[in-house]
């Protein structure tokens, strides 16, 4: 008997002709779906991810949410997020069912607004990208501002540099980000912000590559937050650029990456905020990471995972 | 005039059971199409594309691949259509292939349910402002047991 764990719900049946031609529908279980679009897509690159599609699964990672430990908890990486984003992505689930669910679990829990306020918000900023996307079209793709890098625009790369795509820049951190990006199609909001910013500031790489990048392999990839919030890091979407040093990255996994680390004792993200600043930028007051959010300033409360990745705090 | 026989073309924004056409149009012939040039130009990766078909699988619709607006004519032909329903994109690569479909058939786009009915349209470019305007709104619906 196959594991359970690989089986895959039956589709609903149609009630009309189906073509000879058309894809198939039926698949004894998620190995054989697996062999099945290797065929179908032999030009495409990769396995599944462990996260499932559909309705069913959506409705499982639902059950799963807690609006009131996630209000508290989200910067982490091990934080009480939702990932239910792929979900809301592709409508699987839309924005306005899992409002009602947020509700919904206030209620049945006698909790206050609050404890569902950032969850709630959170959904509001996947709300405002995709207006703004309505707004912007295929702008989305070109720079909202001139960078504030300090920068010639021509200096950044072009391309994601290949020790970042196939994670052997020897950062125990970043090359975990990128398998975890690879192999599983999603990030962790704060991974994303500091992937992102390692590509663009340490690396020099232009925010597009990266942008698209991501978008080859986040489940819940969408140009509007996907874009938006890379120009965000790289400051074409923001006055600042935002970057961040060790001890923030350090604080928010819980210290998991440096202890083993082979590139410990020449970290590239060691050292004051100030200093990393003077390093990377031709022009001063970058928007540091406090990862909190009663950080100072602006820049530094915006790193709020869900629907989306990083977000300019406004 | 409304439709006597449509047929739903479902997107990659929209599959899920919240689907406006297929809300509005739950017995007619329905269809997802793999967009192959998109998939190929964007190098997506094969979870991102078993991820749609997962989703797929789960609604009551046909699944091709191929050039998106070619294989809905051809869904529409097949089932005899005097039309083709879909929901609203906010993708311009959707609306591109929408405005396709509508110069061979017309092609009626239904709104999504809105996180928020906003009285008139929010004022964007910052998140602050729009949420100004939005926040108290979305949060009508709520009205705690505890209070």
């Amino acid at each position: 008997m196959d594991d359970p764990v690989t089986q895959l719900p039956a589709p609903p049946p149609l009630n009309w002709a189906v073509a000879e031609d058309d894809l198939p529908r039926k698949f004894p279980n998620r190995d054989v779906f697996a062999q099945h679009l290797e065929q179908l897509f032999p030009q495409i690159e990769g396995g599944l991810s462990p996260l499932r599609g559909g309705r069913d699964a959506a409705e499982q990672q639902l059950e799963r949410m807690n609006a009131k430990r996630y209000g508290r908890s989200r910067n982490h990486l091990d934080g009480a997020v939702t990932q239910l984003s792929p979900y809301i992505r592709h409508g699987v689930l839309s924005l306005a069912e899992v409002r009602e669910a947020v509700f919904d679990q206030l209620r049945q829990r006698r909790q206050q607004r609050e404890d569902g306020a950032t969850l709630i918000k959170e959904l509001g900023w996947r709300d405002f990208w995709q207006r703004m996307w309505t707004g912007l079209g295929d702008q989305i793709n070109d720079n909202q501002e001139e960078l504030n890098t300090g920068h010639d625009p021509n200096s950044y790369g072009r391309n994601v540099p290949d020790d970042i795509r196939t994670g052997r820049t020897g950062l125990a951190c970043m090359d975990r980000f990128q398998a975890d990006l690879v192999e599983t199609g999603w990030l962790h909001n704060h991974a994303r912000l500091w992937l992102a910013a390692y590509v663009v500031h340490w690396r020099r790489v232009h925010w597009k590559a990266g942008a698209d990048w991501f978008l080859r392999h986040l489940l819940d990839g969408d140009p509007a937050s996907n874009h938006l919030s890379w120009q965000w890091v790289a400051s074409s979407f923001s006055h600042k650029p935002y970057f961040f040093n060790r001890d923030n990255l350090e604080r928010y996994s819980q210290g998991r990456f440096c202890t083993d680390c082979p590139s410990a004792g020449c970290c590239p993200f060691e050292g004051s905020y100030a200093q990393l600043e003077n390093q990377l930028f031709a022009t001063p007051a970058a928007s540091h990471d406090t990862g909190g959010t009663h950080g100072r300033g602006r820049g530094a409360t915006f790193a709020r995972p869900s629907a989306a990745t990083a977000r300019p705090k406004r | 005039m409304p439709f006597q026989r449509p047929v739903l073309w479902v997107h990659d924004e929209a599959l899920g059971p919240r689907n406006p056409a297929l809300l509005a149009w739950p017995q007619a012939p329905a269809l997802f199409v793999f967009d192959s040039g998109w998939i190929r130009e964007a190098s997506i990766s094969r979870k991102r594309v078993g991820f749609l078909y997962e989703s797929a699988l789960a609604l009551p619709l046909s699944l091709r691949k191929g050039d998106v607006a070619a294989e809905v004519m051809a869904f529409a032909k097949r089932h005899k259509a005097d039309g083709v329903v879909s929901s609203t994109p906010v993708d311009p690569r959707l609306e591109r292939i929408a405005d396709a479909i509508d110069e061979q058939l017309p092609l009626e786009l239904l709104d999504p349910e809105p996180f928020v009915a906003l009285r008139r349209p929010p004022r964007l470019g910052r998140f602050s402002r729009y949420w100004r305007e939005a926040e108290s709104v979305v949060w009508e619906g709520f009205v705690s047991s505890a209070s």
